[in-house]
């Protein structure tokens, strides 16, 4: 049995951003000396999630905008207050309430050491609440 | 006069270059990793609890808020709290590196050569104001070994930002951070100007007083104590205090703060533009304010005592 993970650090550019990371993922799977088994993709943040849709820019655009529909930014959340751990003021109970909504991690079955995948599936680090250096854990069990 | 690398003027009056006069580089990870005790002064002194971040997520949070400058502040309270908030020497780090920062030293008047402290930090370092919180410092604004360093920092033509309102920092006094303490050092030295940062919150009335009585007697907007920073905003700017008074008052009398890493810059942006202020007035605020207090007159000559 072999478990590899690794942790990657990405850096958003945007406030919102859809950042393809299918390449990240396939390479680590291929280092990772796994034939057969599964590859897990987690987002380590509660502001930004993780997804799996069609890589085009146009759906990109239509999760964030539908997303933004269904948690807009000007509501009224109880998350708006002062938050002693961290010194500051909560006030991004959107961007929470998005990586909820969308989720944050995937899983795929590994065969022949590749990801087996539908060939339209795309997946995404998804950023609610950038720019900022995010990181996502990609972990390879198997034999 | 020397300045370093990292001091450049600002563009002329009249240009569209923003600038955000109240930012504090607590959560740099190149800092954090060069120097031992800056992330346990970021974390036990400052209190912030965010994820330290590459020096470029601090360029791109200025840039998706629309900032073209920002002026680090450090804070010197090695005295009072054993911890430089980031240095002098770190702040000039960074100005070297990048001409879209700009330094402000920071000085403990407290201790002994404060006032030579900040001449070398303007001569040598090439910053260009001076940052004192008396609350995180434990010194009160009266003090006569304040005085010294206020006397320096007017000799050289360099603004004052002094913390004025609630502070978020542990073990800080209310009683320390109330904006008519400085009444004493504005009325002695007209010709050093003073920026009472948070608009002295929650004694909003008077920093607004301060700053409409008199002509050396800044505010700046980084503040932000409860709901989001647009909340607050309407709230305090247009319920609390009329808008027109900023608008028709305190047009030339305030600069654009936000306080950032403990609230985003662009929040703080939005916030400030959701207010029913024309764009001449606001114009004033992102940049033409901030533009005339960075603008260094000629030194005086240092008298000596």
């Amino acid at each position: 049995m072999i478990i590899k993970l690794e942790r990657i650090k990405v850096q958003s550019r945007k406030s919102e951003e859809a950042i393809n990371i299918t390449p990240v993922v396939d390479e680590v799977v291929h280092k990772s000396g796994v034939r057969h088994g599964l590859v897990n993709v987690m987002n380590m943040h509660t502001s930004a999630g993780l997804l799996v849709t069609e890589g085009i820019p146009c759906l990109e655009e239509d999760i964030l905008t539908h997303f933004t529909r269904l948690v807009p930014e000007d509501q009224d959340y109880h998350h708006r207050r002062y938050l002693d751990y961290d010194g500051r003021l909560g006030f991004n109970a959107d961007a929470h309430l998005k990586s909820v909504l969308g989720g944050i991690s995937c899983c795929f079955p590994v065969e022949d050491g590749k990801i087996v995948r539908g060939s339209r599936q795309t997946i995404y680090f998804m950023e609610y609440d950038g720019p900022l250096e995010r990181t996502y854990v990609v972990q390879v069990l198997g034999e | 006069m020397r300045q370093g690398k990292g001091s450049k003027t600002p563009g002329p009056v009249g240009t569209k270059i923003m600038i955000d006069f109240h930012t504090h580089p607590v959560l740099i990870q190149e800092l954090a990793k060069k120097y031992p005790d800056y992330e346990r002064a970021s974390r036990e002194v400052f209190h912030i609890g965010n994820n330290f971040q590459p020096l470029e997520t601090f360029f791109l949070q200025m840039d998706v808020a629309g900032i073209e400058r920002a002026v680090l502040l450090p804070i010197d309270c090695r005295r009072a709290r054993k911890l430089a908030v980031s240095s002098n020497e770190q702040v000039a780090e960074l100005c070297q590196g990048s001409s879209r920062f700009i330094g402000f030293a920071s000085v403990d008047p407290r201790r002994k050569g404060a006032a030579k402290e900040l001449q070398d930090a303007v001569e040598k370092l090439g910053l260009r104001g001076v940052k004192l919180d008396p609350a995180l410092q434990d010194f009160a604004p009266s003090d006569p070994r304040a005085f010294a360093v206020y006397e320096v920092a007017e000799a050289l033509g360099i603004p004052a930002l002094v913390h004025a309102g609630m502070s978020w920092a542990p073990e800080t006094p209310l009683e320390r951070c109330h904006p008519l303490l400085f009444e004493p050092p504005v009325r002695r030295f007209p010709k050093l100007n003073f920026v009472l940062a948070h608009f002295g919150w929650p004694w909003v009335w008077d920093a607004i007083a301060m700053a409409l009585k008199y002509p050396n007697v800044y505010l700046d907007t980084s503040s932000l104590y409860y709901d989001s920073p647009k909340e607050f905003f309407q709230f305090v700017f247009s319920k609390q205090v009329p808008t027109t008074l900023i608008e028709r008052s305190l047009r030339n009398k305030v600069v654009f703060g936000s306080n950032y890493p403990r609230v985003e810059i662009k929040n703080m942006v939005h916030a400030l533009r959701s207010l029913a202020l024309t764009e001449g007035c606001l114009h004033k605020i992102f940049v033409e304010n901030a533009e005339r207090l960075l603008a260094r007159p000629e030194p005086q000559r240092m008298r000596r005592k």
